[in-house]
């Protein structure tokens, strides 16, 4: 076991890597009562084709399976149910799919130990049937529909999809309708089989427990577990360069437009090879530009010129977006302020320092949570997948010159708009 | 732990000491009786009090401000505690320990301009400021239906409770807004600030001697005030009947809100075999709605239940596809017969009791949660944590048999989506 001190945060981390290349990463906090338990695998929705288990050849398959697969998972051939089993502790379950992971989670106080066991079990037992495919065919559908009754949703899943040509990113996590019911259980077993193997999974632990008895508990169940295969060969889109379609209106059921803006970048002309570091560049760039203490915001505000105001980076392989949603009654105008703004960026020396201190202290703040603490821990193992120990000693060295030539680098012309209306007539 | 209330006369003071946060927040309450036409004008005002001040006009200068203070959070809401309306801001700083001696105070001293020392020009509050506020309002209201899941619980609390206090709609409306300039949002601003119940609840590794002091000489109201209506709103009599009520919208979900009444419940009902019945029925993450309603039936995604003990209610909601809206009810109801039948196991009972242990221990790791708990409990003298947890294991499986007997179905409201792309 490898300790390592998260610097700057008064905390340690317990690194651990079984035989068969499962990472497990620990945290214990002295002054709390609960806990936070993540077991995952480094596969989500953008995985649709692939060489599987077995095989040789590449197989594609139905969009949205792997969420598919996450709700299934808590099918048990012995009929206990996950949800049932950790009830009677008081404990909580759920799981989650993204575009690049999927996760299986407990919290709770108490059975520490019997919960980590069962979680690493049942995630480690399919028991897939015709019978209980078609249930759940049913329960993903309204959950899909639920999400369409959502507009930000509906604008977020539209500006992916006209971003990118091929690159399943473009396609929603959970799929559509139709999608769902393509899908078999021979399609699941065929993917789980590949992709939840030691070697392309983790564990992470936040919280309440003794890590001596934790690692036990982890190897009894998995040190034996051999991987089905030794490296998994996922199909590689060449994602082309410009974005899938520059403009799109849409007629909703809303009552106040909305845009969305997606800028693409290729890494290659970013020129910042470290992916750590050009992750923190980026968000310290849309912070100073579209942060809360931003001159764009202050500006846009006094003309009233949007509502609901959110953006992100969205990263493929080779590209990184900047996505930009806002609610406003004026679309092109709101449009032409951001371009306005991105043409002819300002950004000063003394607002980069002050933002570096605040992402210090933010950094200090969500230490005291332990589900945060593992969301973090999550999202650096998938995203660089190992522990960064020194984010505050990183955000303390971001050097002003090194932001300055970025920007440098970066032309905002490979533009997709997408535009969200309210409906003129609203059917009877 | 440690926790003090102290009476100072025109507010009580909260203090919490815990060495389990690197943060410490304090939570300013004012609260009154609710008035329906007064509520879009307090969320005007809590919004222009964090936006704007006499110190720092622009919301760009409060950004600024708060991030040289490390990062300093300031939230606030308005929310319904029964018959009341409670305001709360709130501020969240680093304690001094990870930041610079003397942070916390001037962090205090922020909180304090937002509150008393607003934009004010010419006896009522900076108009250029209101105006941009009140356009973003009217934006957010006109776009209230957008959330169709929570329109559809909106709607059922005005179809249901017409004109009591849990029928309106915290999120104001549109008429009122109209009503709203400088000079009425500075009155009654003052009038918030001379006539409304006020606490301060502090949480964090502080010294309860000098956390006292620096507040008391920052918050130094001098209007004494009084409390005289309760917070639990009257019982209304249930329809024998149940009513039913669709409207239609363009959506691809329906989604489903049921009401049920509580009546004849007692306090200690309410606050412990009540929880445990709702944590069986649809609170719990393995509740009866959960298992039948989902699994059994793949009728949907969410189900769940909540009780709204001030407002002697039960509300029930999923998110169905319409041609299952009737069969959904059905379960439901069927579902809330079986627990008046006796049809639940000592089992459910323990699985409920675990629930809310966890959910009490959870609350524990939570500033938020902590706060929270000590407010409703000095405002409603609800039990303190250990009580709580002792009185609910006491609950036996006929106390929760007898209190589903007194939750009677009223109203079931359904917000039908008709796009549905398999019709």
């Amino acid at each position: 076991m490898k300790k390592i001190n998260l610097k700057g945060l008064d905390q340690d981390v317990y690194v651990e890597t079984l035989k068969n290349n499962l990472n497990v990463i620990m945290v214990p906090y002295t002054n709390k009562k609960n806990y936070f338990i993540t077991y995952a695998t480094r596969y989500g929705s953008n995985i649709n084709a692939f060489v599987p288990v077995g095989s040789k050849k590449g197989i594609t398959v139905p969009n949205g399976i792997a969420h598919f697969l996450e709700h299934k998972m808590f099918e048990q051939a012995d009929g206990v149910d996950p949800f049932t089993f950790f009830a009677e502790s008081g404990t909580g379950a759920n799981a989650s799919t993204s575009y690049t992971s999927t996760q299986y989670i407990c919290y709770g106080t108490k059975e520490f130990s019997k919960n980590l066991d069962f979680l690493l079990k049942f995630v480690n037992e399919p028991y897939f049937t015709d019978e209980n495919i078609l249930k759940e065919k049913g329960i993903i559908k309204e959950e899909i529909k639920m999400y369409d009754d959502i507009p930000e949703s509906v604008l977020e899943n539209k500006l992916k999809e006209n971003l990118y040509h091929i690159d399943p990113h473009r396609i929603d996590i959970a799929g559509a309708c139709s999608d769902i019911d393509k899908i078999t259980k021979e399609d699941l077993y065929l993917c789980y089989n590949t992709f939840y193997n030691p070697n392309n999974m983790f564990i992470i632990i936040a919280g309440n427990f003794n890590k001596e008895e934790a690692l036990d508990i982890i190897k009894n169940r998995l040190d034996k577990k051999e991987n089905r295969l030794s490296k998994i060969t996922v199909k590689d889109y060449k994602e082309p360069k410009s974005v899938y379609k520059k403009e799109e209106e849409l007629s909703v059921n809303i009552k106040v437009p909305k845009i969305g803006l997606g800028y693409k970048f290729s890494k290659e002309d970013l020129k910042l090879d470290d992916e750590l570091e050009l992750d923190l560049y980026l968000s310290m760039l849309t912070s100073l530009l579209f942060g809360s203490a931003s001159l764009f915001r202050e500006r846009v505000r006094k003309e009233n010129l949007m509502t609901n105001f959110y953006y992100e980076w969205d990263d493929i392989k080779k590209y990184k977006s900047l996505l930009l949603y806002a609610e406003t009654e004026n679309p092109d105008l709101l449009v032409a302020e951001i371009e306005k703004e991105l043409s002819n960026i300002i950004i000063t020396q003394e607002d980069f320092e002050r933002m570096k201190k605040v992402w210090i202290s933010n950094e200090v703040k969500m230490i005291d949570y332990v589900e945060t603490t593992v969301n973090n821990l999550y999202d650096d193992m998938i995203r660089y997948k190992k522990v960064i120990d020194n984010k505050v000693e990183l955000i303390r060295n971001l050097d002003f010159n090194k932001l300055s030539k970025l920007l440098g680098q970066m032309k905002f012309n490979n533009r997709s708009k997408v535009i969200l209306l309210p409906m003129k007539i609203i059917t009877k | 732990m440690e926790y003090i209330n102290k009476d100072l006369g025109s507010y009580h003071l909260h203090m919490i000491k815990t060495d389990k946060f690197k943060t410490i927040k304090v939570k300013v309450a004012f609260r009154r009786p609710i008035v329906k036409e007064e509520i879009t004008i307090r969320n005007i005002l809590v919004n222009f009090l964090v936006q704007t001040t006499n110190k720092y006009k622009t919301r760009r200068d409060l950004a600024i401000k708060a991030q040289d203070l490390y990062a300093a959070a300031v939230s606030s809401k308005n929310d319904r505690i029964g018959n009341y309306i409670n305001t709360e801001i709130m501020l969240s700083i680093l304690n001094d320990k990870y930041t610079e001696e003397g942070n916390f105070k001037k962090a205090l001293d922020f909180l304090y301009d937002l509150i008393y020392d607003p934009n004010v020009i010419d006896n009522g509050f900076d108009d250029s400021q209101l105006q941009i506020i009140l356009k973003s309002a009217k934006t957010s209201l006109e776009g209230l239906k957008e959330d169709s899941n929570y329109y559809s619980l909106i709607r059922l609390f005005e179809v249901m409770d017409n004109d009591r206090p849990s029928s309106y709609r915290l999120a104001g409306y549109l008429e009122d807004l109209e009503k709203i300039d400088s000079k009425n949002l500075y009155k009654y601003y003052l009038e918030l600030l001379h006539k409304d119940l006020m606490d301060i609840i502090v949480i964090g590794d502080i010294d309860f001697e000098e956390c006292e002091e620096l507040i008391r000489s920052k918050f130094a109201q001098k209007t004494f005030k009084k409390c005289r209506s309760s917070y639990y709103l009257d019982e209304v009599k249930p329809r024998v009947r149940k009513r039913v009520v669709i409207e239609k919208d363009d959506n691809n979900q329906s989604k489903l809100a049921i009401g049920a009444r509580l009546t004849g419940i007692t306090k200690y009902e309410k606050n412990y075999p009540l929880t445990l019945y709702n944590i069986i029925l649809g609170g719990g993450d393995d509740s009866k709605l959960f298992r039948n309603v989902r699994e059994k039936n793949s009728l949907c995604y969410y189900i769940n239940s909540v009780p709204q003990k001030l407002d002697n209610t039960l509300i029930i909601r999923a998110g169905i596809d319409k041609k299952n809206i009737k069969k959904t009810v059905t379960l439901v109801e069927k579902e809330m017969n079986n627990i008046k039948k006796g049809k639940v196991s000592e089992s459910d009972l323990k699985t409920a009791k675990e629930f809310f242990a966890t959910a009490i221990d959870s609350l524990l790791e939570s500033q938020a949660g902590i706060m929270d708990h000590y407010y409703m409990m000095s405002l409603l003298k609800t039990d303190d944590i250990e009580t709580r947890l002792k009185k609910m294991n006491e609950v036996s499986l006929a106390d929760v048999i007898k209190v589903s007997k007194k939750v009677k179905l009223d109203t079931v409201y359904c917000l039908e989506g008709i796009n549905n792309e398999e019709d």
